[in-house]
């Protein structure tokens, strides 16, 4: 490739980056720095999937696998496991949403704090890229079958305990930032 | 001059001007301060270019040494246009800004180096000097745009739309001035090198043609992208500019210090439940 070859695709890719960074969401419902305080009770929302739990634990555990294999029909049973991955893959995706959630808040949290670590916020960053990767490898095993549905229990369990945390831990953030509101306005 | 430059240059210069009269009607030299002046550089510098063209001639040695000079009179001043963006909003938010500007300086600093180093490394000529620079001044403009709007994408601090649209109108003369100066230099130290030797003089009549027509061409398209960039910048200041939002409150530091190791050691425990599911 020559020098100016380089350079164009250079200009290009980043000019697209540009405008993609620069066209505003028209329907973004991201939360932004500034309103923290207003989506407490949303962020509280975050890893909400969770509660779902028991009954994909349910739908998914290996003896409901065992009986629809021994007691119903060929295609139905097919059909069912079929289904029963389609619920995990809406799952996964649900559960993709909440580790959105909870990096959102850690972002937030960030820019609204007077001082950030550098090393903190390197570590969350290469942590969310390599979630994405993960997420996108587990996504192609489900769908290719080659997964067995029981191994997402580890994983659900995992964020139910999360999310348990986070909610402790945003009404924490709730409190102190509305205390220190309420000490502006009566200053 | 022909008749296309002509026409693009009254045109660039009436852009020039209704893009000065909205900075000031709408008062955006008290909230982008560097950005009112990068606009009236740009039209002191047009302004100042033609009376040289009109005065000199278009093809004389002052005209040559003005143009280059104008062009890098105009980097400078955007690039101070372009730190004001980067500082603008963003520095309310302390912690945030403290990365930012520790990141966006580290890029700058490389960026502007290799600037000084490719320019050094050019042949002796004005032309040259002032094509690399140029194009590798609106290179690293471009990154640093980037970066910073990563930044604020990252950490959900939106730009006001105005600011976008200024800082969408500096990156397509950005963009543009990387592709046309890398075309620029690459004629110039290449097939149109002998027109800057001294021991080639005998060959500048028959190089005048080229260099002229190489000149007219480049000076059109420049013009009429340029003028476009000025059109964003109408079209973004077409409505009052808001004021600057108000400071957000910010959190006591020990919840960041509290909340952030625990955010990532969660994050990196679901990170590693992902990859044990992966495991046959």
């Amino acid at each position: 490739m020559t020098d100016l070859t380089i350079v164009v695709l250079l200009a290009v890719s980043l000019s697209a980056l540009l405008l993609w960074l620069l066209i505003p969401r028209i329907q973004s419902s991201k939360t932004t720095a500034m309103q923290i305080p207003s989506t407490v009770n949303e962020a509280l929302a975050a890893a909400k999937h969770y509660g779902y739990f028991p009954q994909i634990r349910q739908a998914l555990s290996a003896g409901d696998t065992k009986y629809l294999r021994e007691t119903a029909p060929r295609h139905v049973a097919k059909q069912a496991l079929r289904e029963r991955r389609a619920v995990a893959l809406r799952f996964l995706e649900g559960l993709h949403e909440d580790f959105s959630n909870l990096l959102t808040l850690g972002r937030v949290i960030a820019a609204l704090s007077p001082e950030v670590s550098r090393e903190q916020e390197t570590e969350r960053l290469i942590l969310s890229l390599k979630f994405q990767m993960l997420y996108v490898l587990v996504w192609l095993r489900l769908s290719s079958g080659s997964l067995p549905l029981e191994q997402l229990e580890h994983l659900t369990g995992l964020v139910g305990r999360l999310a348990t945390r986070m909610n402790e831990a945003i009404t924490e953030i709730s409190a102190r930032s509305m205390g220190q509101l309420s000490r502006s306005v009566d200053a | 001059m022909n008749h296309l430059e002509n026409f693009l240059s009254w045109s660039t210069l009436s852009f020039e001007i209704v893009v000065c009269g909205f900075v000031f009607v709408r008062k955006v030299h008290r909230i982008l301060p560097f950005f009112a002046l990068y606009t009236c550089v740009i039209l002191a510098s047009t302004v100042g270019v033609w009376l040289t063209y009109t005065i000199s001639g278009y093809t004389s040695l002052t005209s040559y040494y003005a143009y280059w000079g104008s062009v890098l009179l105009n980097a400078a001043t955007r690039s101070l246009a372009i730190v004001e963006l980067c500082r603008y909003g963003l520095r309310a938010y302390r912690g945030i800004w403290a990365l930012a500007w520790y990141v966006l300086t580290t890029v700058s600093i490389l960026l502007l180096a290799h600037a000084a180093i490719d320019t050094w490394g050019q042949p002796d000529k004005v032309a040259i000097y002032g094509a690399t620079l140029d194009r590798d001044l609106a290179f690293a403009s471009l990154v640093i745009l980037a970066v910073l709007f990563v930044f604020r994408k990252y950490y959900a601090i939106p730009l006001e739309t105005p600011q976008r649209g200024i800082a969408a109108g500096i990156c397509f003369i950005c963009a543009f001035d990387v592709v046309m100066s890398t075309i620029l230099r690459n004629v110039y130290a290449g097939y149109l090198f002998d027109w800057f030797l001294e021991s080639e003089k005998a060959r500048w009549p028959a190089l005048r043609a080229q260099f002229l027509r190489v000149n007219d061409i480049w000076s059109a398209f420049h013009l009429f992208f340029f003028m476009f960039g000025m059109g964003i910048w109408c079209f973004a200041l077409r409505k009052p500019v808001p004021m600057p939002a108000e400071s957000p409150v910010l959190l006591p530091a020990e919840v960041y210090r509290e909340m952030s190791p625990a955010i990532n050691m969660r994050l990196a425990t679901f990170n590693d439940r992902m990859t044990e599911l992966l495991k046959p």
